[in-house]
């Protein structure tokens, strides 16, 4: 096309000519690419966030189980966890860690309180691997070996125990025979996390000191894996599955629906609010385009008296709103990396810690800007910006020149 | 661009304008017929409100007649389209209006090379043209100014630059002198005059400027819509 | 003025499609923010009443320092008698007493440690939903029988039905041990998990009998679903306990910070969208404005020159921006009114709607609040807005001269 060039630096100087007015409508579309971005990066952060705490606590990517336990999460319920045929599923190179537990209802009791709790088993070194509890210990230590006789508590069940470091606590549970066992342990760690929820739910103890307490030798209730990352977390599932059919097999998506859920409804919502944001802009964009054409109503009669074809002049009233869109989507994009960067590792929103507890999330979110989202807001912006920007355009070339030129 | 003499370039028969003005029907034209001839240099003049710009208009085809026709070259200017005509003006016609003539954001040669731009006219040519042209209409060393930044009569001369630099068969020019003071006319009309000699080229100019009726080689008087009167002068310079 | 009043409205005409363009991102501003602020204060409407209907009541009293540390001796001398005493004072009925303990609770071939609670059925079943949701069997009968009732998913967990027996072990206010075994009479289905999974009554006076509580309890629960009167309720409350200066009346936010804080942060990002809405909205009118007074600069300069004082024009102009502003304002107010009334009518819900409502105990279907508040507020943000950028071009005018402007095209 040869007229591409006048086209273009027609475009980009009638762009600069009412600067003030240019500036202001780039300011408009500025801040609307960088809400649409810097939201997307919160939410995305939120969800990521949350995802990643739900795997943190105890959850992990996949859950290996008794098919009766999550319906009655009891001793009996258990599977042997060290089978060789089960252990040797596992060792699929998309598994990057595991841990075997043991996982049932007891009691905790000081001198003074009593709690109901869930009482968490575990081999201290693969434990450490796949959950929060050994980086989230400040008071005491996290187990050494498994020959340890300890147990770890949460900081406000001590507190709600009025116990402390060093202090016995008995914990009873139902043993394999179904009696209650009860058994005495040292305090020797407190751990502390950002909700209260779990430091008063579960208590840990190493695995060989419950096979002790509940006669339990050679069970598990639960196997908690860690895949490579997200992506392959489906498929190791389903391997697993078939591999183990006398096992229920599950995805943190199938055990916590609520964190899969919320994780959806941020994604989902990013498309209305992007819409949203560009139905705000789309009003100024139209109007200023229309007002630019009005003001050179006689611009676009001259060049049709010159023998310029109306295409002409409607792709020379697009490419004009082309660059604007393009420059506000550079600025937009660049301020938000900016308020992303400078927020450091997030936002701090602990002022809400029991409702963000309450929602299932942690304290501090962080912005997460994903290609994906990006590219979602950015051609959100310079699709809709150019089908909006037609309707000027199409005016622009609509104009009769011999009036167009009358026109004062 | 060939040179036969007496060649028709345009032709006018039974041409005729109404408009709706409110309830009113104004009749800006009627049954004009009119000829013009390669090389001639034609003055339209009468009041205001006479027709001279519609009629330029209908020429060329920016405006549609409500009836009779228009031959430009001989070729039916009803019968093409938008896309068509167009083209015939960017090919055929150079147009000179009484203000605005210029782009505000392209300097005095991007101006002038515009039309040649899209005609597909290579740079190195385009370049070579519009320098001539700004220099024979005594503009030289001033191609880089923006039309903000030249006198009326500059940016009237850069206008009749763009209108002959590609050689069109006819040049419009709307009241080319209606912003100038007589001086600066006086000059322009030197300037359209010596084009036409120039070049050959065609000129129909709508005025009411007795100066430039006077200096006209043929004068078309219009009242009302209608020719009253045809004259052809000798006597210029 | 009416001159002046017709002046401008012919002026906000000139460009029609212009006006009707800015006129719709106003309006669209407004149905938006009315919309949504709606909804969101709905939605907590429903959070608010769903968490204080359930369980937790409107207002608490308890003992200083219990609500930290909810230890079995922080508790309240005659309970029951201060209940008595609080309802015949104020005529409100829904006011009850309890007392909370923790139990080992076993059947026969399950144990489960739950919260236990003593309560007194007949205000019990004013103050909390948890006795209206008794799916098999039946409530408790009195103050003092032997009975207990449980939630669904425990009793599931326990495989026990009504008709079985529990045993209930835990130790007492003076750590001795306390142990009994009642039969289960009922088995509610709250619809909150947590609570279904945790928590399970018995009549308060056997509560007592069973954790050597003597006739003490732990809180009083004071229900009542205006939740705009708390602060007076509370006063209410504080006063008739004000002799004993160990106790303290609690409201729902402090009881349950959780979800008031949710409401916080989600108003307050629903707040932070908005305003960004609000500021591109108001930066694409302020170009119409700053246009519609730099178009008119001759226009302007002639009205100088009739001896106009820019003070008048600039008082046009921002006339011209107030009829605008008023009537797309009302057009979006009332679009966005019709959307709220059809969805207060009909309610609102949406995919996932359910699992989410269930974390917060409220219904899935959210339907609007329409009060002044829900409606005037949006509008009222854009409206100043809006006047905002209508006065940085009236200022422009101010410094208009005549000969200068109409010079200019």
């Amino acid at each position: 096309m040869r007229s591409l060039p006048l086209i273009t630096s027609l475009a980009w100087r009638n762009l600069w000519r009412n600067k003030r007015r240019t500036m202001v409508i780039l300011f408009a579309m500025v801040l609307g690419v960088w809400a649409m971005i810097v939201t997307a990066a919160f939410m995305r952060g939120m969800a990521i966030q949350m995802l990643d705490d739900t795997v943190n606590n105890l959850t992990g990517h996949i859950q290996i189980h008794h098919k009766n336990y999550l319906d009655d999460p009891v001793i009996e319920n258990s599977f042997f966890g060290n089978d060789t045929a089960l252990l040797n599923t596992l060792k699929l190179p998309d598994i990057i860690h595991w841990s075997s537990r043991i996982r049932v209802p007891a009691v905790i009791s000081s001198e003074r309180e009593t709690r109901g709790v869930v009482l968490l088993a575990i081999e201290p070194e693969a434990e450490a691997n796949i959950s929060f509890l050994k980086n989230a210990i400040t008071e005491g230590q996290y187990f050494s070996s498994n020959d340890e006789n300890g147990i770890i508590i949460g900081k406000k069940l001590a507190q709600n125990l009025e116990t402390r470091l060093g202090k016995r606590v008995v914990v009873m549970s139902q043993n394999t025979k179904n009696e209650i066992a009860d058994s005495g342990y040292r305090i020797s760690g407190i751990y502390d996390t950002s909700g209260e929820g779990m430091e008063t739910d579960f208590i840990f103890i190493t695995k060989r000191a419950a096979e002790q307490l509940l006669d339990s030798t050679g069970l598990s209730s639960e196997i908690a894996v860690i895949t490579r990352s997200l992506d392959t977390v489906l498929s190791v599932q389903k391997n697993l599955a078939a591999k183990n059919p006398e096992l229920d097999i599950q995805d943190w998506s199938s055990l916590q629906p609520y964190t899969k859920l919320v994780v959806e409804m941020y994604s989902d919502f990013q498309y209305v609010w992007h819409l949203i944001v560009f139905l705000a802009m789309s009003f100024g964009i139209i109007n200023t385009l229309l007002m630019t054409i009005y003001e050179r109503t006689r611009e676009f009669g001259l060049f049709q008296a010159l023998g310029l074809k109306p295409g002409f002049i409607l792709v020379q009233v697009w490419t004009e709103a082309l660059f604007m869109l393009t420059i506000a989507l550079f600025i937009g994009n660049f301020v938000s990396w900016l308020t992303v960067m400078t927020t450091g590792d997030g936002i701090d929103v602990s002022a809400f810690s029991q409702g963000m507890e309450l929602a299932q999330m942690s304290n501090i979110i962080p912005f997460v800007i994903l290609f994906e989202d990006l590219l979602l807001a950015n051609i959100i912006v310079i699709a809709l910006g150019l089908l909006t920007s037609l309707y000027p355009a199409w005016k622009a070339s609509q104009l009769v020149p011999a009036d167009a030129i009358t026109r004062i | 661009m060939q040179n036969t003499d007496n060649q028709t370039v345009v032709i006018c028969t039974d041409l005729s304008k109404t408009y709706q003005q409110g309830l009113i029907q104004v009749h800006a034209l009627s049954n004009i017929n009119f000829e013009v001839n390669k090389g001639e240099f034609i003055c339209l003049s009468g009041p205001s409100g006479s027709g001279k710009s519609t009629l330029l208009n209908m020429i060329g085809g920016l405006d549609t007649p409500s009836s009779g026709k228009v031959y430009i070259d001989g070729e039916e200017i009803d019968k093409l389209n938008k896309s068509e005509l167009a083209d015939m003006r960017l090919h055929k016609i150079g147009f000179v209006f009484q203000a605005y003539n210029l782009i505000p954001v392209l300097t005095a040669q991007e101006n002038i090379e515009m039309v040649m731009q899209m005609q597909g006219v290579s740079k190195n040519e385009r370049h070579h043209k519009s320098l001539n042209i700004l220099q024979e209409v005594g503009l030289g060393g001033l191609e880089n100014r923006k039309p903000t930044e030249l006198s009326g009569g500059q940016q009237q001369r850069i206008a009749v630059a763009r209108a002959i630099v590609s050689r069109p068969s006819l040049v419009l020019a709307d009241e080319p002198t209606a912003n100038l003071d007589s001086l600066t006319a006086s000059k322009l009309i030197d300037l359209m005059l010596q084009m036409n000699e120039l070049h050959n080229t065609t000129f129909i100019i709508s005025t009411h400027d007795p100066m430039i009726m006077q200096r006209s080689k043929k004068l078309v008087k219009l009242h009302d819509g209608k020719i009253i009167d045809n004259i052809i002068q000798k006597n210029n310079v | 003025m009416n001159t002046t009043l017709n002046f401008a409205w012919r002026n906000i005409w000139r460009h029609p499609r212009r006006t009707i363009l800015t006129m719709l991102a106003i309006a669209f501003g407004a149905a938006l923010l009315v919309f949504s602020i709606g909804l969101q204060l709905g939605q907590y409407d429903l959070m608010i009443k769903g968490s204080i209907s359930i369980y937790q009541g409107l207002l608490q009293v308890q003992k200083k320092g219990y609500l930290d540390e909810p230890k079995i001796r922080n508790d309240i001398k005659d309970i029951q008698n201060l209940a008595r005493t609080i309802r015949d004072k104020t005529g409100i009925k829904s006011i009850t007493a309890r007392a909370n303990g923790f139990a080992l609770v076993s059947s026969e071939q399950r144990s489960y440690g739950t919260l236990i609670t003593g309560v007194e059925p007949e205000y019990e079943k004013l103050v909390s939903s948890i006795p209206g949701t008794i799916k098999e069997g039946r409530y408790l009968l009195s103050d003092d029988s032997h009975e207990v009732i449980i939630g669904k998913s425990l009793a599931n967990n326990l495989r026990i039905k009504t008709g079985d027996e529990l045993t209930l072990m835990g130790s007492g206010r003076d750590g001795s041990i306390a142990a009994t075994i009642l039969p289960v009479s009922g088995i509610y289905d709250s619809g909150s998990k947590e609570l279904d999974r945790n928590l399970i009554q018995i009549p308060i006076k056997t509560f007592q009998e069973v954790f050597s509580m003597g006739n003490a309890g732990h809180a009083l629960i004071f229900y009542h679903d205006e939740i705009k009167k708390e602060h007076f309720f509370r006063q209410q409350l504080q006063q008739l306990i004000a002799d004993n200066n160990q106790l303290l009346t609690l409201s729902w936010d402090q009881l349950q910070p959780g979800i008031k804080q949710a409401i916080e942060l989600d108003y307050s990002s629903g707040w932070f969208m908005y305003l960004v809405l609000v500021a591109i909205i108001t930066l694409s009118i302020l170009n119409t404005f700053l246009m519609s007074v730099l178009e008119r600069s001759r226009e302007f300069g002639i009205m100088l020159a009739l001896g106009y004082k820019p003070f008048n024009i600039a008082k046009l102009v921002m006339l011209e921006a107030l009829i605008l502003t008023f009537f797309a304002l009302t057009l979006g107010t009332l679009a966005g009114l019709a959307i709220n009334v059809y969805f207060a009518v009909y309610g609102l819900t949406f995919e996932g709607m359910e699992e989410i409502a269930q974390m917060y105990n409220m219904s899935a279907t959210l339907h609007p609040q329409i009060t002044f508040e829900s409606i005037l507020i949006g509008p009222l943000v854009i409206f100043i807005f809006t006047i905002l950028s209508a006065l940085y071009p009236a200022m422009k005018i101010r410094h208009l001269q005549p000969v200068e402007a109409m010079r200019k095209i």
